[in-house]
């Protein structure tokens, strides 16, 4: 549905506008003496740029297209599938980047990003054109070895959150106790690479609690995954004999799957699941595909403002973009749509890039309510890639102090807060 | 010759202030304000950073560099910045208003 009020504010907020009928469309014709930067996406990236490109550059008009009125986040989403926080905790919306920021904010379904004519193509065949675009479309799942679309109702894959976390959640309230829940992890590279190890871990803070009989079985398609000796270390203190985590080459790789039966094919044999959590492979949203932006499964950009390598005047930020070796993580895509809004309202207002441009990562997991690792790093734009810096950043310790995973877990919960406002408040 | 250099180098450095360089302030504070918040108006348990003096926050983030200061996450990042970074961050948390 087409949002007339604030369709109707981008008529108002710029001079001498018109929609011209072209080829049956209808396009917004673009004012010469105002600079426009549509976002497309509302996610970690595309909403904090919205945000951020006001507050370096309150002149230039900024549209955010999301198709979504509400968004629920990935990072906490573990802890809505475990019971430990309602689906609300992490629900949030752009009606704050509208009234304090004046960002206008369409729901509408993007067609294409096109950038031989620096227009956005929606849908509904209207047409919005721009100075600069950013595009944070995020992931999109490879439908293969029997996983098709839809097989996400039988066999929720929960990595994009709202729905499928509701479900996964539901499902695992209807285990039967001695039930075992499955998981089959990507291989890399894929969104929040310690994603799914916090899910195994907030699923047995579950199970101990409330079914202590199930088991848990992880088939990875990769050998060795993020913080593993962290997250290994905690399941043998708090949940001793309910992991069992097969590497691709000790029987995790997966021929093939019945997300009906919930049957998981490996080299060793079937795996029978009575919860299936099914984890595709990856690569960009398909509105990356659709705009010409990728190269690959994902999108080449130049690491110093997020500018498309292949289509000019585009930005690719978040999960989409090639940003090595920035994992593809919310707190890069938040800090990455801050840098690229920087570049932009340098360019916009002809004044040069910063350059170099610094970034960070801080990802914290949990594995209880009260037990928190991390992982963080600090880098540095080059000339074609982002190096990280040496000497900084690094993971928890291991053998750390109770108290010292306490106040991680603590530091995590006040991560999320203060993300959330500083993308949508 | 080589001791009196580096006894001057030294004494330099001690009162030696950066000039304000606003952008690039702005721009190394960015990160920031994933944990602190926006300009570092935190609302939960990570520390509220905005309006902080400028001499002690850069301390404070020398410290954690230097090893001095030791908690969860800080050295991770101060590590990643240069000393003069990290007082451009200072200059520019300290020049928000609380």
């Amino acid at each position: 549905m087409m949002n007339r009020r604030n369709f109707n504010k981008i008529l108002l907020g710029t001079t001498a506008l018109s929609f011209a009928a072209c080829n049956g469309m209808t396009s917004l014709s673009f004012p010469a003496d105002k600079k426009r930067v549509v976002i497309v996406g509302g996610g970690f990236g595309g909403a904090t740029a919205a945000k951020y490109l006001k507050k370096f550059s309150p002149q230039t008009e900024v549209v955010l297209i999301e198709q979504n009125k509400e968004y629920y986040t990935c990072p906490f989403s573990n802890t809505v599938i475990a019971g430990i926080n309602d689906i609300d905790f992490i629900k949030h919306d752009y009606k704050t980047l509208e009234s304090k920021y004046k960002v206008i904010v369409l729901h509408e379904k993007v067609k294409k990003v096109d950038g031989a004519t620096n227009s956005v193509i929606l849908e509904s065949g209207k047409i919005i054109p721009y100075t600069k675009a950013i595009v944070a479309p995020g992931i999109d799942f490879k439908y293969e070895k029997g996983y098709e679309k839809g097989s996400e109702l039988l066999a929720p894959h929960a990595y994009k959150a709202g729905t499928q976390t509701e479900l996964l959640r539901k499902q695992l309230e209807n285990m039967k106790d001695g039930g075992t829940f499955v998981m089959v992890a990507p291989a890399n590279p894929f969104r929040c690479p310690p994603g799914p190890y916090e899910r195994i871990s907030l699923v047995a803070y579950y199970l101990k609690n409330h079914k202590p009989n199930s088991k848990i079985v992880i088939l990875d398609q990769k050998n060795k995954f993020s913080k593993q000796g962290l997250f290994q270390e905690g399941w043998e203190k708090l949940y001793p004999d309910m992991i069992e985590w097969r590497s691709a080459e000790f029987g995790g790789k997966v021929f093939s799957v019945d997300p009906k039966t919930k049957v998981v094919t490996t080299e060793d044999g079937e795996v029978k699941a009575d919860v299936l959590n099914y984890i595709p492979e990856q690569k960009a949203g398909t509105l990356a595909f659709d705009s010409g932006l990728t190269k690959g499964d994902w999108c080449p950009v130049n690491t110093k403002t997020f500018e498309s390598k292949l289509v000019k005047d585009v930005y690719v930020i978040g999960d989409a973009s090639i940003a090595t070796k920035m994992p593809k993580s919310g707190f890069s895509a938040n800090s990455q749509g801050k840098i690229a809004a920087l570049q932009i309202s340098r360019v916009l207002a002809n004044q040069a890039i910063i350059n170099p441009p610094k970034l960070a990562n801080t990802c914290y997991s949990l594995l209880s309510p009260t037990y928190g690792i991390s992982v963080a790093a600090v880098y540095e734009a080059h000339e074609d890639k982002i190096i990280s810096v040496k000497g900084a950043g690094g993971l928890s310790p291991l053998h750390a102090e109770d108290s010292f995973r306490m106040q991680e877990a603590e530091y995590a919960v006040g991560w999320y807060k203060n993300q959330m406002s500083d993308i949508f408040m | 010759m080589k001791k009196i250099a580096l006894l001057l180098v030294f004494l330099y450095s001690l009162t030696y202030a950066a000039e304000y360089d606003p952008i690039r302030g702005q721009m190394l504070s960015l990160s920031c304000a994933s944990c602190h918040g926006t300009d570092g108006k935190s609302e939960a348990i990570t520390p509220y950073i905005a309006g902080m003096g400028k001499a002690s926050l850069y301390q404070i983030l020398l410290d954690y560099k230097n090893g001095k200061r030791v908690e969860t996450m800080m050295q991770k990042h101060s590590k990643g910045f240069t000393d003069e970074e990290l007082e451009q961050i200072a200059y520019y948390f300290s020049n928000v208003e609380r």
